[in-house]
């Protein structure tokens, strides 16, 4: 009986049930959009090597692809690119850690209780608003100028998306399945842990990607403004001693890194969702 | 056994629209036994839905008493499952995961847990997809798996919120046979809430025909098993025109 009934339904399309993923290479069939994507930065690095080849800003200004390149060799040889990545990526990750985590605790607060929501919530839109490299000229006099402002600040900078995302996540779990919660006698903790946090971490996860970013774009804010070491630092010095090549690759390892970032949270935000 | 498993009497219901109340339910009295299947037919806003959100204990506020096996309901419990007319299964959850969600308040092991959500999803036959994502299933299957998570926890009654409604004749009509020879097979109270009156008449020891504002018992009528169950016969057509001639009042 069971076996004509199950004729009705549409079979499972194949190859549907979980396959094994690569986590940052492209697909070989998506390896046509990658190429495509790469046409500008070509169009952008000729305009650039044509500019200072043929002289038309002088070479302290703009210095060629060629400079660059020799000051990346220069600066990886003595391991002094390694240093400033390390330094700037270990005090994204502890203030990304921090802020971020702070973060999704009110979210969850702000989420779930209607009274945590209308206490926190009036400060927060008005925190919101400062500029985190605002909040440097107060910190200097309470932390000095050493790791503990460079982590607080990005810790801001990461902490209200995450807020934000995982309050809205949460509200907007849909009635329909709390209320299988409910009907089912699901514990406090599996209402929090097996019902709300799965169905609001598409939308939590998407606030974790904007937090990094903006984590990351506050970090080298800070560092231009007070540090000894760090991709921020770089440039700074790169600037102070006239050495353009130094701003330029600095700029180049910035942006990579931040590409890095969003790109590798893009691959694993969609295994997240696969179920979606 | 008692000779009642479900007991409504005088009941009724508003919700507060505008300042004002507006009365969903008024006097409803029903008394449903040990294995028996009631159909509620009625047109929609007649309050048939509310009806067994009160009766799961989701809606909580009603005057008048609604008791369960002698014990007035004063909350959701797992003697009393439902099934949604949407399959309301968790995407991020397998099926037999879904199954299992329904096992919330046992304290049973992991194992067992899985062994009884197996059974479970044979018993609805879809032993081959326990590891399938809902969005993997058509919408007959969610509603299997639907069933199967309501029925694991082992209920005394079980609720049907028009549960075939979004499905297509076909689907509709083997899942329909297939509710009632679980329910018969288990020895379950059964309520379906339905509009689709061939549906109440097939599944239906009694149908409850209710009439709107406010949702009220208009009739209840008493089925023998046999040709008036089965749509086309003359018996079935019969009580098809009574059914919506009541329907059709006001």
């Amino acid at each position: 009986m069971t076996s004509t009934t199950s004729a009705v339904d549409l079979p499972l399309p194949s190859g549907a049930v979980a396959r094994p993923r690569r986590l940052f290479l492209p697909h070989p069939r998506r390896l046509l959009p990658v190429l495509e994507g790469l046409v500008l930065p070509a169009v952008l690095l000729g305009a650039w090597a044509l500019t200072s080849h043929q002289g038309w800003l002088p070479a302290q200004i703009l210095p060629g692809p060629g400079s660059v390149l020799d000051a990346f060799r220069e600066l990886l040889a003595s391991g002094e690119l390694g240093d400033h990545i390390r330094a700037s990526l270990s005090r994204v990750i502890l203030g990304f850690a921090l802020g971020g985590g702070l973060g999704l605790l009110l979210g969850v607060a702000m989420g779930v209780s209607r009274a945590a929501s209308e206490i926190i919530e009036p400060v927060f839109v008005w925190f919101a608003q400062v500029p985190p490299i605002a909040l440097a000229p107060l910190l200097i006099l309470l932390v000095g100028i050493d790791e503990a402002l460079k982590v607080l600040i990005v810790a801001k900078a990461a902490m209200i998306p995450l807020a934000v995302n995982t309050a809205e996540g949460v509200r907007n779990v849909p009635r329909q399945w709390r209320e299988v919660g409910r009907v089912f006698g699901f514990s406090p903790a599996r209402t929090v842990f097996g019902l709300v946090l799965p169905a609001a971490l598409p939308t939590v996860f998407s606030g974790v990607r904007t937090g990094l970013t903006h984590a990351w774009l506050t970090l080298v804010a800070v560092e231009l403004i007070a540090s000894t070491e760090g991709l921020g630092y770089l440039m700074v010095w790169g600037r102070q001693l006239f050495q353009l090549e130094f701003v330029l690759l600095s700029v180049v390892v910035i942006a990579l890194i931040g590409f890095a970032l969003d790109r590798g949270l893009n691959r694993i935000e969609a295994r997240i969702g696969a179920w979606r | 056994m008692a000779a009642t498993a479900l007991e409504i009497r005088d009941l009724s219901k508003s919700y507060v629209v505008n300042g004002a109340p507006l009365p969903v339910l008024a006097g409803i009295s029903l008394d449903v036994a040990p294995g028996e299947f009631v159909s509620v037919v009625g047109a929609s806003g007649c309050g048939k839905s509310t009806l067994l959100r009160l009766i799961v204990g989701l809606e909580q506020e009603h005057d008048g008493r609604l008791a369960y096996d002698g014990r007035p309901i004063d909350g959701p419990g797992r003697e009393r499952a439902i099934v949604f007319q949407e399959h309301r299964l968790f995407p991020w959850l397998t099926a037999v995961q879904n199954v299992e969600a329904g096992l919330a308040r046992s304290d049973l092991g992991k194992s067992e847990r899985r062994r009884i959500a197996l059974e479970h999803l044979a018993l609805v036959g879809l032993s081959n997809f326990a590891e399938a994502l809902p969005k993997q299933l058509s919408g007959g299957m969610a509603q299997r798996v639907a069933i199967a998570r309501a029925l694991v926890s082992r209920p005394g009654l079980l609720l049907l919120d028009e549960p075939f409604g979004a499905l297509d004749a076909l689907t509709r009509s083997h899942l329909q046979r297939e509710v009632l020879r679980i329910v018969r097979q288990e020895g379950l109270s059964a309520i379906i809430v339905t509009h689709d009156v061939d549906e109440a008449i097939l599944l239906g020891d009694r149908v409850v025909v209710m009439q709107p504002h406010p949702g009220r018992i208009a009739e209840v009528i008493v089925e023998e098993e046999g040709p008036a169950r089965e749509p086309g016969t003359p018996e079935a057509v019969a009580l098809r025109r009574r059914i919506l001639h009541r329907l059709g009042e006001d």
